[in-house]
C-alpha cells in the first residue's frame, strides 16, 4: 500500500516535472531536432545508451571508444575594440575529436556528408565501435550527433547529456582539442568566430 | 586469488598513469597558454613570481560561473601603480586593466566576472620602478561568458551607486563600492526567446576621480558580469566629492557624483 502511494507520488512528480519543463522534459523528436540548439532535450535516444560521468570516465580509462564533441564555438563579439585579444580555445575530454558547427539537425548536405565520413575514418568502418557523442547540458547538438550515429547504424552509440561541464565538476582532466582539420577543411568552422 | 589482486593491481596503476599523463599535459598546456597571453599583454617584458608583494582571492570552486568574485590584494600599496587581471582560458581573457592614481589605494580591488571554463587566473601588479609581478590562482568555473543574462539588469541603464564602507577618515585609505547598472552583454549569450546572439554591449573604461584627482581607470573587455560591481581603496580628504565616468561600446556615457562624509581626526 506504502509503496503504491509512493509509486503513485512519484509518478504525479514525474509528470509536473515534464509539465513543467526542464532538463530531460522535451519529448523524442521523430528525427534530427531542427529548432534552436540550446534548450531542454529529452532524456533518452532511441537506440542509443545515455551515460553520466561515471561511464564516460569509464569508456575514456578503458580506451577504444570514440569521442565526438559538437560544442559551438565561441562567438566573436562584433563590438570588440581591435585592441582586445581574442583568444578563443577549446577545452574537451582528452582525446575526443571536435566538430564546431555540427549540432544543427539541419546541416547542409555536403556538411552532413563530412561528418558521416569522416566518423567513418574514425571508426575504421566498425559500425560496433562504441561512440560517444557529447557537447554542454540543456544542448541539443549532442542528442543530434548520437541521432545521427543510430541513424548511419552505429550500434554502440552513447550520448553523455552532460558533457564537458559534468566532466570537468568530477575534476576529471580536459585537454585543449583544436577543431578537426578534415570538418574545418569543408566547413571553415575553427575555434572561434 | 592472489592473480586477481594483481590484475587489480595492474588496471589500477594503468589507470592511474594515464590520468597522470594527461594531467601532465594539462599543466603544461596551461602553462603555454600563459607564456602566450603574458608575451601578448607584457611583451618581453619579465613577469616575477615574488611572493607577498600581490595575492589573488576567488572562490576555488565557483556557484556561479557569471558572477565569481575576484579579490587582489596588495601588501605595500605604495610600491604599487596598475594591475591586470587575465582569465587564461576565457577566450577574451584579459579581464580588466586598472591603473590606479594618487587618489587611490591598491591596497584590495575586488571585481565580478564571467569564467568561460575550468581556469588559471593571473594577476599581475606593475611597481613604479616598472616590475611586473604575477599570481595565479586556479578556479573551477564554466559557461560563465555565454550564460543568459537573467534578472537584475533591469532599471536604467548606467545608474550609479556608490557606497563608502565603514566611515570615512581623513588621512586613512578606506573602501568604497561602485556598483553600474548594465547588462554588460559580451555578445556570447544568445537570446532566450529568439535564440539570437544579443549583440555586444558592455563597459569599456571606467575613471574614478576623487577631488579631481585619479582614484583609478579600468579598461575592460568581454569578462565583466552583468551590473558590474568594483570594490576599490582611496585615500580620503577633509572633505570630498567622487566624480564616476564610464563609457560603453555602442557609445553610452554615463557620469555621475557623489558627495563622501569624511571624519576628520
Amino acid at each position: 500500500m506504502r509503496s503504491l502511494a509512493l509509486a503513485a507520488f512519484a509518478a504525479v512528480a514525474l509528470v509536473s516535472a515534464a509539465a513543467a519543463g526542464g532538463s530531460g522534459s522535451a519529448p523524442e523528436p521523430e528525427g534530427l531536432w531542427t529548432g534552436p540548439i540550446p534548450g531542454y532535450t529529452p532524456s533518452t535516444l532511441k537506440g542509443a545508451a545515455v551515460i553520466d560521468v561515471a561511464a564516460a570516465g569509464s569508456l575514456v580509462d578503458k580506451g577504444g571508444a570514440v569521442f565526438i564533441d559538437v560544442t559551438e564555438p565561441d562567438h566573436k563579439p562584433a563590438a570588440l575594440p581591435p585592441t582586445a585579444l581574442w583568444r578563443p580555445q577549446h577545452r574537451s575530454i582528452p582525446g575526443a575529436v571536435w566538430f564546431p558547427g555540427a549540432a544543427p539537425g539541419d546541416l547542409p548536405p555536403a556538411h552532413e556528408d563530412a561528418l558521416k565520413k569522416r566518423v567513418e575514418t574514425l571508426t575504421g568502418g566498425d559500425k560496433a565501435k562504441p561512440v560517444v557523442a557529447f557537447c554542454h547540458p540543456d544542448c541539443w547538438g549532442s542528442w543530434n550527433m548520437g541521432k545521427r550515429l543510430v541513424t548511419w547504424g552505429y550500434t554502440k552509440v552513447s550520448w553523455f547529456p552532460e558533457g564537458i561541464d559534468g566532466w570537468q565538476k568530477a575534476d576529471r582532466d580536459t585537454e585543449v582539442v583544436p577543431a578537426d582539420p578534415d570538418w574545418a577543411a569543408v566547413t571553415k568552422q575553427e575555434a572561434g568566430r | 586469488m592472489k592473480k586477481y589482486a594483481i590484475i587489480a593491481g595492474a588496471a589500477a596503476l594503468a589507470i592511474t598513469s594515464a590520468s597522470g599523463a594527461y594531467a601532465a599535459d594539462d599543466a603544461k598546456a596551461r602553462e603555454q597558454r600563459w607564456t602566450e597571453l603574458r608575451q601578448s599583454v607584457f611583451g618581453d617584458k619579465q613577469v616575477e613570481q615574488q611572493d607577498g608583494l600581490i595575492t589573488l582571492d576567488a572562490p576555488v570552486r565557483a556557484e556561479d560561473a557569471a558572477l565569481v568574485p575576484m579579490d587582489i590584494k596588495v601588501s605595500n600599496p605604495d610600491q604599487v601603480k596598475g594591475l591586470t587581471l587575465i582569465i587564461d582560458e576565457n577566450p577574451g581573457p584579459v579581464a580588466a586593466k586598472i591603473d590606479f592614481g594618487p587618489a587611490g589605494d591598491p591596497g584590495l580591488l575586488r571585481l565580478r566576472t564571467r569564467v568561460n571554463a575550468y581556469s588559471n587566473v593571473h594577476a599581475i601588479a606593475e611597481t613604479k620602478d616598472g616590475k611586473l609581478v604575477e599570481t595565479v590562482k586556479f578556479v573551477k568555473a564554466s559557461g560563465g561568458c555565454s550564460a543568459p543574462v537573467g534578472g537584475g539588469a533591469e532599471g536604467t541603464v548606467g545608474e550609479m551607486r556608490l557606497k563608502v564602507k565603514d566611515e570615512a577618515t581623513a588621512g586613512k585609505s578606506a573602501q568604497a563600492t561602485l556598483m553600474i547598472r548594465h547588462p554588460n552583454f559580451n555578445g556570447m549569450q544568445k537570446d532566450q526567446q529568439s535564440h539570437l546572439y544579443t549583440p555586444a554591449n558592455y563597459i569599456k573604461d571606467i575613471k574614478v576621480t576623487y577631488n579631481d584627482k585619479d582614484v583609478f581607470s579600468l579598461t575592460s573587455d568581454i569578462s565583466l558580469s552583468t551590473n558590474p560591481v568594483i570594490e576599490f581603496g582611496f585615500k580620503p580628504e577633509a572633505k570630498g566629492q567622487f566624480k564616476v565616468v564610464a563609457n560603453d561600446t555602442s557609445g553610452g556615457h554615463f557620469e555621475k557624483t557623489f558627495d563622501v562624509p569624511v571624519k576628520t581626526q
